[in-house]
């Protein structure tokens, strides 16, 4: 049950320093007075795909959104400690955020495409941060990320058509696109397939397994079954504190935490 | 399994699985009982039952895999559920194989009972015994949830195989000195088989009980499953 190459410790998962795409050290989160996140540490593998379970407002999306400091658009939010990627601070005075979010994307629970055409859904990202220099280039950015996002044969025939035209899990495969187009470094999914039926969600969970060879992903899900079907580490949080985080076959075989036993066996108030 | 799930015919399934393994656990322990008696006994109407019960146990094997089958496949079950239905399948298939075993020695002990008397029967007594109490112990650690007891029982095995293996010479040389006892210690000897097989299995509940309890198979010394191959003249 225990890889050799990931040589976990006490339910943790231990890295070899060049294996760490984000580190995280003390982070807290408050909402004004409300302490949404406790002292979390966690380390995330580069070219893997992290899930994050827990029961509702335990802060599993408050967490993902500090990875590329989403939450600074909340007034009241504040976020202490660091998140490094790459070993770099994320919340250093020096750093750009709009460059840290073309490198860490983001796909929310409902798919959110522009009202504008399939084509400039993913065209804009790559226009706006002049990834692109020539109609022809951006068009070849255009194509490969709807190809890797697995829905070109769709829709090539048509993509000066409208994007919320699509069905949910075309939306929800296009707004990955757009997130590819920029060629990110991580992709964070914030339950990417709730609103969607199980063939879709079949086609993004396949997406997530290819995906994971070229981007580090952090997925949240309330669905322990797709945790356990698209994972290799699963963190467990629990009224904002990180209860458990390990191999995700280790956390659906063998918890070693009681609340993460009751949770994830549907034991949980 | 002390908490209950949030839904509750979730638990009456569990529930009836480890019922039903405990059902088959009872009846194969009766079973493993009363063919040592007809060894010692002579008692062949007593084997004749045995042979009667033997299906009843196959049954609810065949019980336990339908309704493990219908866990599996609606409740999606992981962690210490996983494990206890994983372990249910492993469990009902040792027992039918323990049921086998006490059925065959009741096979042989008819035919011994058409045989004068010989005076080795009674040493099967004493292994007969000591292969039923650790079976009886590990059915008490699996309806317990007793970690302990099922690792006491795991390292018990030995015992039943060094009896096995003295009985082996015994018999052995018990044969060469009168030709005329062959055919019945030959029977005998294929009944301590059976016992030291039993032996085995418990053995394999015991590990069971606690790859499901703990997560892992228990560690240190593993006792020999199998008795030295010199004697393993019974195999295949
Ligand atoms: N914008 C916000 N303002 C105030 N409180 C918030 C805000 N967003 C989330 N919270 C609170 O923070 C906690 C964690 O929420 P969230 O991260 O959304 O949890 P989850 O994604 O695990 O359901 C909850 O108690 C929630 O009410
Ligand atoms: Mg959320």
């Amino acid at each position: 049950m225990t890889n050799p190459d990931n040589n976990s410790s006490n339910g943790k998962p231990v890295f070899p320093q060049e294996k760490i795409k984000i580190a995280c050290k003390r982070v807290n989160v408050y909402y004004g007075d409300k302490h949404a996140i406790r002292d979390v540490n966690l380390e995330i593998g580069k070219n893997e795909v992290t899930a994050f379970i827990g029961p509702s407002g335990c802060g599993k999306s408050t967490f993902l959104r500090c990875i590329n400091r989403m939450n600074d658009t909340i007034d009241i939010c504040r976020v202490e400690g660091e998140i490094e990627i790459d070993n770099e601070n994320i919340y250093d005075k020096s750093l750009d955020v709009v460059l840290l979010r073309a490198r860490v994307g983001m796909v929310f629970q409902k798919p959110n495409p522009f009202p504008k055409s399939i084509y400039d859904n993913v065209a804009y990202g790559p226009k706006i941060h002049g990834i692109a220099s020539t109609k022809g280039e951006l068009e070849g950015i255009v194509e490969t990320s709807l190809k890797k996002a697995g829905l070109w044969e769709e829709v090539n025939d048509r993509l000066d058509q409208p994007g919320t035209g699509l069905s949910g899990g075309q939306q929800q495969r296009l707004c990955i696109a757009r997130a590819i187009a920029v060629q990110p470094e991580i992709i964070l999914m914030d339950e990417p397939c709730s609103a969607l039926d199980p063939i879709a969600t079949a086609k993004i969970e396949e997406l997530i397994e290819e995906l994971k060879e070229n981007y580090t992903i952090v997925i949240v899900t309330h669905s322990m079954q797709q945790a356990a079907r698209v994972s290799q580490k699963t963190a467990f949080f629990h009224l904002g504190d990180l209860v458990e985080y390990g191999e995700t076959e280790d956390i659906f075989t063998n918890p070693v935490n009681k609340l993460t036993q009751d949770y994830i066996t549907g034991r949980y108030g | 399994m002390s908490d209950e799930h949030t839904v509750k015919s979730f638990d009456g399934e569990i529930n009836r699985l480890n019922d039903v393994i405990i059902e088959m656990a009872s009846l194969t322990k009766e079973q493993v009982r009363d063919a040592v008696t007809v060894v010692v006994k002579r008692d062949s109407e007593l084997a004749g039952e045995i042979i009667e019960k033997d299906p009843a146990i196959n049954n609810l094997e065949l019980e336990s895999h339908e309704l493990t089958m219908r866990l599996l496949a609606l409740r999606q079950p992981v962690a210490i559920d996983l494990r206890n239905i994983v372990v249910s399948i492993k469990i009902s298939s040792d027992l039918e194989r323990i049921g086998d075993y006490a059925a065959n020695v009741a096979k042989r002990a008819l035919v011994l009972n058409q045989l004068p008397p010989v005076k080795q029967a009674r040493t099967i007594k004493n292994m007969g015994r000591v292969t039923y109490d650790l079976l009886k112990d590990v059915i008490d650690a699996y309806e317990h949830q007793d970690v302990k007891k099922a690792l006491d029982v795991w390292h018990r095995d030995e015992e039943v195989d060094d009896m096995y293996t003295s009985i082996f010479r015994e018999l052995l040389t018990y044969m060469m000195e009168d030709t005329h006892n062959i055919t019945a210690c030959t029977h005998l000897l294929f009944i301590a088989r059976n016992l030291e097989r039993i032996g085995d299995h418990a053995t394999n509940i015991a590990e069971d009980i606690h790859f499901m309890i703990k997560g892992k198979p228990p560690t240190g010394r593993r006792p020999m499953g199998d008795v030295d191959g010199e004697f393993d003249i019974f195999d295949h």
